[in-house]
């Protein structure tokens, strides 16, 4: 055995080993260290970047320091699965961030929810609307600034009795969230004298609503109510657009469109009517500033990511400056009985039992837009208060 | 009686994504894995053709074509290294390929939907059988068949279509013939991943066009490249027909049971009937 | 000592450094790395004996590994089990499993075997996500699986739980080595090069292939186990067709049909997508280069290009 064999054996075990240390991320007390696990690939990898820079606006806006140290950001992404995610946040906690922001897909923000719990460490939810992941006697470290599908549900069984839908013909996502979601619709509506004419239940990622479609053509609903998330939607109305069944009947869900799914289905997004969590039309100082703000960075209109990332990072990092201390159980007491009377939304409180954000729910139609608007893009037609929206504890 | 119809275009759909698998398949016996990429590919050349010229049709054209090049030149740079090995490592290879082809995708489309909108000839519905029927639909339903004819006719029954059936049967028989049989399967493989393109084109008004729709596919196209039996493309194209069906009366019925109903289908003919529901014993993988 | 030998003493050696690194680097840099790696040994090994020494290939094996973490997680969270107990019930759970599988799939052969068991385990991944919601937590999958609660010790401490897994694992690799070694392994591997001729020897193949595949799905229900119990949570997507995937790759990559081939796929796998995350964006098409290149030019995987450097530079002494 030649001593050149042994040390090319060495130097291979070495590099290895070696990548395997570099691969983690060097310790740093000297900075406020967040963890952020967002979607930058997968299903959801869109988001990622618009929530990425939500984060740094708000960042920058506050001149980059919290507590007198500078803000680190170290972004990683989840890929829209779980174990990524929890893998990713386990290694970056490792490094001593000290709060994770994250998740995009329910799933795997769930995930993060136990990594959480176990070390202790605050957990900023700004976009993932699965109700259970604020519920009272839930995670102590995780808080939700956004909106719960349940808001977004009571605001569809608010616009169906406000338009006068008396028949109503569903399509539901074969998935608990949309499933325990269509419940609670139905029973609503059917006390307001609604009747529900149909309803499909179509396997989660479905790629063909033609038979569906069809059947529901041949009723006399009124109203299309459209229980899916994401891609689902827009192929939905992509097929629903050929056959032109927005023409007679209304089309709406809980959280079916916004600019950038409005864009993906093109023309066939007119007139369909969707829960928007945040919208930059809507008019408030604080708003018209972010708004303002965003453009001149970015050059684009600032989606419901962006929106609510700046928003619920702006009002924590404040919350945490307001404490003085790097006690991140202070932390954690001090924003759950916190109010913002400034957020891009108006008010919004942080309610202790369950840390979600009591906030209005904005609801809207798809419109063409005029320059230098999107060609598709969501007015706001109702903007219902938190007392209708939110559940007591 | 419109959900037969839509039964039938639902088949033809999947035959036309299939063919260009089962093709591959059956004639060079790989299994090509990055087949969805290439069907993804073929969507998104055709958006971009489309924001180019403004014509629908031009990208139904342009994007087999284009992917037609791209195929020939994977197989002639990776694939025809690999053809000696075992069978398991062009799954590595294709796995590759994916994961190439989709940064590829990333990089010059990013991440956002892109949309196509459906041709003007086809955008209106159609009335028939007390249904309204979407034209696009029984537009596929007639350039699935003419597809599938021309296939058919090609491979079973032209000097050329024998002359590649006989390359794939005897490789080394045809080559001291005189006849370049690398040249052919270079040839095979740019057609179906033209074919797998063609049906990202023809799919992309009917679904989002996102980097992740090619793996939204292959399940599908590997029940009809199997049920239909390997290289059989009369075979794919009942099979796809069959499994049409099958959605489309699912979808009535039990549409959250639709996925299930599937597998089970792909389940019963490989334990049944591997070599395919519709083959002409004798081929075998 | 021979060539062969040779080879496979410095394939241990590396593997050796490699799993020691969170004992001899202190602190808790490549300590999650390295436990995940270790896990996902756990199920490759197991794996390859199906694989590489009996010449299954299986698309079906999330199956196993994905009932395991569930066991795991429903024992132990809904009905109180210790953990201990939980372990040896997830890959009892996967090696029933693996053999109700078996029943299904060992008709047939080849390409269609793997087609079948990736079907079979696509129909599991369909179901955990929405019919058997009750029971799995559905699409978003069950958070809060424990970690083992023994001896006073507190293996929510990743230091001390990458021990728990590092101790797994030993005695998984010991087990697999004996058993390829052992006339049971070369009966495998008659199997996997002449059934035939394997058969009119006297074996009984059915019964041969049966049990590598039970034993594999053995290995498959630990790891998907500590797996979950690494992360805290189990989810549909460890049924998916891409888990089985990544395993196939891990293996042909590193080598299949070697005792620690499997354990380099799984360390370059993993280390790759670390390291190469964090260097580029545009780590995902990299590492399908990565695939390409080492398809055409390294058709044993790393072991045997290892094997081929290591024995030409011995050559040129």
């Amino acid at each position: 055995m030649s001593v050149r064999t042994l040390a090319a054996a060495a130097v291979c075990a070495a590099s290895l080993s070696g990548m395997t240390v570099h691969a983690a991320w060097a310790a740093d007390p000297d900075a406020f260290k967040i963890a952020g696990v967002v979607a930058f690939s997968g299903a959801y990898g869109i988001i990622g970047e618009d929530m990425k820079r939500g984060v740094e606006l708000a960042i920058e806006h506050r001149g980059g320091k919290v507590l007198g140290k500078p803000i680190q950001v170290t972004w990683e992404d989840d890929e829209t699965k779980p174990q990524p995610a929890v893998q990713k946040a386990t290694r970056l906690l490792a490094g001593g961030a000290h709060m994770i922001f994250g998740a995009v897909s329910s799933a795997s923000t769930v995930a993060l929810q136990s990594l959480a719990d176990q070390r202790k460490v605050p957990l900023l939810v700004t976009i993932s609307a699965d109700d259970k992941i604020t519920r009272p006697n839930g995670s102590r470290y995780t808080f939700r600034t956004s909106n719960t599908l349940g808001m977004e549900i009571r605001m569809a069984v608010e616009f169906t009795k406000a338009k006068g839908l008396k028949k109503i013909y569903a399509v539901v996502a074969d998935y608990t969230v949309t499933r325990e979601g269509w419940e609670t619709y139905r029973k609503a509506v059917e006390q307001a004298g609604v009747t529900i004419v149909g309803v499909d239940y179509a396997p989660l990622g479905n790629r063909d609503y033609s038979v569906i479609i069809d059947k529901m053509a041949k009723t006399d609903a009124d109203g299309i109510a459209v229980m899916v998330t994401g891609n689902d939607g827009v192929t939905f109305l992509k097929q629903s657009g050929q056959a032109g069944l927005g023409k007679t009947k209304v089309q709406f869900g809980p959280v079916l469109q916004d600019e950038l799914l409005a864009a993906a289905v093109g023309p066939a997004s007119l007139g369909v009517y969707s829960g928007v969590r945040y919208h930059f039309s809507h008019d408030n100082e604080a708003n018209r500033k972010f708004v303002e703000a965003y453009r001149a960075k970015f050059n684009a209109w600032p989606s419901s990511f962006a929106g609510e990332a700046y928003d619920g990072m702006s009002w924590w990092l404040d919350t945490v400056e307001s404490t003085g201390s790097w006690d991140k159980e202070k932390w954690v007491d001090a924003f759950a009985g916190s109010t913002r009377e400034n957020s891009l939304e108006g008010k919004k409180v942080m309610r202790a039992c369950d840390h979600q954000a009591l906030q209005v729910g904005l609801w809207g139609e798809v419109v063409e837009g005029k320059e230098p608007l999107p060609p598709l893009t969501m007015k706001i037609t109702n903007v219902f208060e938190p007392e209708a929206l939110f559940p007591p504890c | 009686m419109s959900t037969i119809v839509i039964g039938l275009s639902l088949g033809l759909l999947l035959f036309l994504l299939a063919a260009g698998l089962t093709l591959i398949f059956g004639m060079l016996g790989v299994i090509n894995f990055a087949h969805g990429s290439i069907y993804m590919l073929g969507a998104f050349i055709a958006y971009q053709v489309v924001q180019i010229t403004g014509s629908f049709w031009v990208g139904l054209l342009a994007a087999p074509i284009i992917a037609g090049v791209l195929g020939a030149a994977m197989e002639w740079l990776a694939l025809k290294p690999v053809y000696s090995r075992d069978h398991v490592y062009q799954l590595l290879l294709t796995f590759g390929f994916i994961l190439v082809i989709e940064e590829a995708v990333r990089i010059f489309w990013g991440l956002d939907y892109k949309q196509v909108p459906t041709p003007d000839l086809f955008s209106q519905p159609v009335q028939l059988f007390g249904s309204s029927i979407p034209s696009y639909r029984l537009f596929i339903l007639g350039f699935g068949t003419f597809v599938s004819v021309v296939l058919f006719l090609a491979l079973d029954r032209s000097r050329h279509g024998m002359v590649i059936r006989a390359a794939s049967a005897d490789p080394e028989m045809v080559q001291t013939l005189g006849i370049r049989v690398g040249r052919i399967r270079t040839g095979v493989f740019a057609f179906g991943c033209g074919l797998a393109a063609l049906g990202g084109a023809v799919a992309a008004p009917l679904v989002p066009i996102e980097l992740g729709m090619g793996m939204s596919i292959i399940i599908d196209c590997f029940i009809v490249v199997v049920v239909g039996g390997l290289g059989n493309i009369r075979g794919a194209v009942m099979a796809a027909l069959l499994l049409g069906m099958t959605r489309a009366i699912g979808y009535t019925y039990a549409p959250d049971w639709v996925d299930f109903i599937t597998y089970l289908v792909l389940i019963v003919t490989l334990m049944v009937r591997p070599e395919g529901l519709f083959s002409r014993k004798g081929r075998t993988a | 000592m021979s060539s062969e030998r040779f080879v496979s003493a410095m394939l241990a050696a590396i593997v050796l450094l490699i799993v020691l690194v969170p004992i001899v680097l202190p602190g808790e840099a490549g300590r999650s790395l390295v436990s995940l790696i270790l896990v996902w040994s756990i199920f490759a090994i197991g794996f390859d004996l199906v694989f590489g020494v009996a010449g299954m290939l299986s698309f079906g094996h999330a199956a196993m590994f994905g009932t395991g973490a569930y066991a795991l997680a429903l024992l132990t969270t809904r009905l109180g089990w210790g953990f201990l107990p939980a372990l040896a019930a997830a890959g009892i759970v996967g090696a029933f499993v693996a053999v109700l599988f078996s029943f299904f799939a060992l008709r047939v052969s080849g390409l269609f075997f793997a087609l079948l068991t990736l079907a079979l385990a696509q129909l599991l991944f369909v179901l955990a996500g929405s019919k058997l919601r009750d029971l799995t937590g559905g699409v978003d999958g069950l958070p809060g699986v424990p970690r083992p609660e023994l001896w006073g010790i507190d293996f929510y401490d990743d230091g001390n739980y990458y021990y728990f897994i590092l101790a797994v694992f030993v005695i998984a690799l010991v087990v697999a080595a004996i058993l390829r070694s052992s006339p049971y392994g070369h009966a495998l591997r008659a199997v996997r090069s002449n059934d035939v001729r394997a058969e009119q020897i006297g074996f009984d193949i059915q019964r041969l292939r049966q049990s590598a595949f039970a034993i594999s799905g053995f290995y498959a229900g630990v790891s998907g186990a500590l797996l979950a119990s690494l992360m805290f949570y189990v989810g549909p997507q460890m049924l998916h067709w891409s888990t089985s995937g990544d395993v196939v790759i891990m293996v042909l990559l590193g080598g299949m049909g070697t005792l620690f081939g499997p354990i380099l796929g799984v360390a370059v796998f993993e280390v790759l997508r670390e390291w190469l995350s964090q260097v580029t964006a545009h780590w995902y098409g990299v590492l399908g280069l990565v695939f390409i290149v080492a398809t055409i030019f390294a058709p044993q995987g790393f072991a045997g290009l290892a094997a081929l450097l290591l024995r030409r530079s011995g050559d040129q002494r």
